[in-house]
């Protein structure tokens, strides 16, 4: 590398650095901390100059990265070779890790927090790949797609509570219930495309939200629904003494009574859902209307000059997108037993959105990894409570920088003419 | 011969401006008619109003069957190429370039293989009609892309192919909605001679061995003198000749659209 190179780095690093002085100086460095009587501003100049400094450097080392025209970091070497893996093996690599979830729970270290991020993570996965159907074959930008979890987990809350149908019925419904209002959000938007579109939804994702908080009578408001029944194992519910006439799960197996089971038991749900999820997004890719979805992502004036009616064809991928998004939906009401309008805000359609984005576009795996990834790695940092974002956000940094297309962004052809060569 | 398609005193305004003025003209089965003129002379309006891109501010165009006619107006978007069944290509190519070659002319069976899929529910249950169909969609595939030459490349990305195979490839990706009226938009724009040459060849069997009617917009006078059965000179939206391709060549008023007249 040349030395007008590094001079022109370092300048841009310096650069970098005065921009991240503007940012954190104000954010950071001033903290405001109640003394007495009123308020009082405390400097903490100490750590804006740490992560100033961390900003320099940081985008110095990266420009020495690019500068060098050759990828040799360790990041990009460790993912590029995991694509490969998962490319060449795609098939021993599924079978590998759907294993691994089945035997997850009875691993020696696996404990009560483990199996609640697993479920956690699984639950992201099967939105993950609901999103997918609607943003990465389809190409139509979602960022209301926690709308369709709200009224998901709402049709199972209020149906169960009040008509007390059992999980297995509800579940259905509520799926049908997204779907309804997967069309009900495509019809006024078949004409947006790209920025118009991402804000349109973003503002139907807001409607439901603020429908849920007030429409009181309904919904119960801020309060939420409480008392939400949880899923019994076929008819035998998960109760340490069952109500007069019952067989709880541990009576009829003779077990031990023991919180875990239910736990254990909202994993394999969830991971059943989330497969069923994906099976039928690998199958419904290779059908007719899985290639028009992607035809039409990538251009919707070619699909109409070949008869492919656009309407449909849209219609088709917000209900498919939304009903996946209704059963994750009533798998989070069962899961919590309670709900309320609080835990389906922006930032949980933001994080879907960006699993599905830095996975790779319509990438299965990739879902499968950001979510592991981007929740996984929020979930070590619990620690740090509200600074456990910045974790979020640096492991976003961090995939753009190094896989701008996402982890996984190779697209294999739903159909071969020639058969597969390797 | 018999009239497929007739345009009748086609007028398309956009505000002030008038792109097409009062044109008619006929398109005759089993022909390549030509639609030449300078730039701007409204050649591309033309195909965008038969093709339901645009809806004519005046006119009728139909397009004949056996002993019936039906009114193009009446069809919109992508009805035209679905019900109507006519084709068209486009100026800058317009292919899905992330899709494999072999799916871009599947998409194109769009309709057929969404009915044999029982909208999806065949499919999903992998009904072996349904996939019995699907063969015969990849073997219609395969047989366009044995006339041009690529089926090799079947399973590449449409993107990743050289610039005139993707020519190439859009129209055979046209022709397998088994069109009666094919509108190609300068399908020889930045292609070389040999290139030229070849696509001459592929639209000749178009239209002898496929008996589709074929509507031509196009610059490149080697191709349009070298195939055209009937050519139709545009400028500023009116129709200045029309004629043969050995008339056109000697008509005065189309030199003097392209020259310019003697002072």
């Amino acid at each position: 590398m040349e030395k007008k190179d590094i001079i022109q780095s370092f300048k841009d690093s310096l650069f970098t650095g005065l921009i991240a002085l503007a940012l954190f100086g104000p954010i950071v460095g001033l903290r405001t901390a109640s003394k007495g009587e009123g308020l009082f501003i405390t400097p903490q100049w100490g750590i804006v100059f740490l992560l100033v400094g961390l900003c320099i450097l940081g985008r110095f080392l990266i420009n020495l990265n690019s500068a060098r025209k050759t990828e040799i970091t360790f990041f990009s070497k460790f993912t590029s070779k995991f694509s490969a893996i998962t490319e060449d093996k795609a098939k021993h690599f599924a079978i590998t890790a759907i294993l691994f979830a089945v035997v997850f729970p009875f691993l020696p270290f696996t404990d009560r927090y483990f199996m609640d991020v697993a479920i956690m993570i699984l639950t992201y996965i099967m939105l993950g790949w609901g999103l997918n159907i609607v943003v990465g074959l389809a190409g139509l930008l979602d960022l209301g797609y926690v709308a369709f979890y709200a009224v998901g987990a709402y049709s199972y809350a209020l149906i169960a509570t009040t008509f007390g149908w059992s999980f297995w019925i509800c579940l259905p419904l509520a799926g049908v219930f997204a779907a309804f209002f997967g069309i009900l959000l495509g019809f006024p938007v078949l004409r947006l495309r790209g920025d118009y579109l991402a804000i349109v939804t973003l503002g139907f994702g807001e409607i439901i939200r603020i429908i849920l908080i007030n429409w009181y009578e309904v919904t119960n408001g801020p309060d939420g629904i409480t008392g939400i029944p949880r899923p019994s194992f076929f008819g035998l519910p998960f109760k340490r003494s069952p109500d007069e006439g019952e067989t709880s799960f541990h009576l009829f197996f003779n077990l031990e009574y023991s919180t875990m089971h239910r736990i254990i038991f909202l994993y394999y749900l969830i991971l059943v859902l989330a497969l069923i999820t994906n099976y039928f997004t690998l199958k419904i890719r290779k059908l007719p209307v899985g290639r028009a979805w992607e035809a039409l992502r990538e251009d919707e004036i070619a699909c109409k000059s070949l008869g492919v009616n656009p309407t449909n064809t849209k219609l088709t991928a917000f209900a498919i997108g939304a009903m996946f998004g209704g059963f994750a939906g009533s798998f989070f009401a069962t899961r919590q037993a309670f709900i309320s309008p609080e835990s389906f805000t922006f930032i949980e359609s933001a994080i879907i959105v960006a699993i599905v984005v830095l996975g790779g576009m319509g990438s299965q795996t990739g879902v499968v990894l950001a979510s592991i990834f981007l929740i996984g790695i929020t979930e070590m940092f619990r620690d740090l409570e509200q600074y456990r974002m910045i974790a979020f956000g640096g492991a976003m940094v961090l995939i753009m920088v190094f896989k701008p297309k996402g982890i996984l962004a190779n697209r294999k052809p739903t159909i071969l003419m020639h058969g597969d060569k390797k | 011969m018999n009239n497929l398609l007739s345009v009748e005193n086609l007028t398309m305004k956009f505000g002030g401006l008038t792109a097409i003025d009062d044109l008619s003209f006929d398109a005759k089965n089993n022909q390549i008619t030509s639609i030449i003129g300078p730039n701007g002379a409204g050649k591309t309006t033309v195909f965008n109003c038969l093709t339901g891109f645009y809806k004519p501010t005046n006119g009728q165009m139909f397009l004949h069957k056996e002993d019936s006619k039906i009114s193009l107006r009446k069809y919109t978007d992508f009805k035209i190429a679905y019900v109507a069944k006519v084709a068209r290509t486009f100026q800058n190519i317009r292919l899905f370039p992330a899709m494999s070659v072999l799916e871009n002319l599947l998409v194109a069976q769009h309709n057929e293989l969404m009915v044999a899929s029982g909208y999806s529910l065949f499919g999903l249950l992998n009904l072996k009609t349904y996939r019995d169909k699907e063969q015969l969609a990849v073997d219609k595939a395969k047989y366009w892309l044995d006339i041009i030459g690529l089926t090799h490349r079947a399973d590449d990305n449409a993107g990743d192919l050289p610039y005139g195979d993707q020519r190439k490839l859009e129209i055979v990706r046209a022709m397998c909605i088994e069109p009666r009226l094919l509108c190609l938009d300068e399908p020889a724009a930045g292609l070389n001679p040999k290139e030229s040459a070849e696509l001459n060849k592929l639209l000749k069997f178009i239209k002898t061995e496929k008996q589709t009617g074929i509507l031509l917009i196009e610059h490149d006078m080697s191709v349009v003198m070298g195939i055209s059965d009937h050519v139709v000179v545009l400028n500023y939206g009116k129709k200045i000749f029309e004629g043969t391709a050995d008339q056109t060549k000697n008509s005065k008023e189309v030199i003097e659209a392209y020259l310019g007249a003697d002072e």
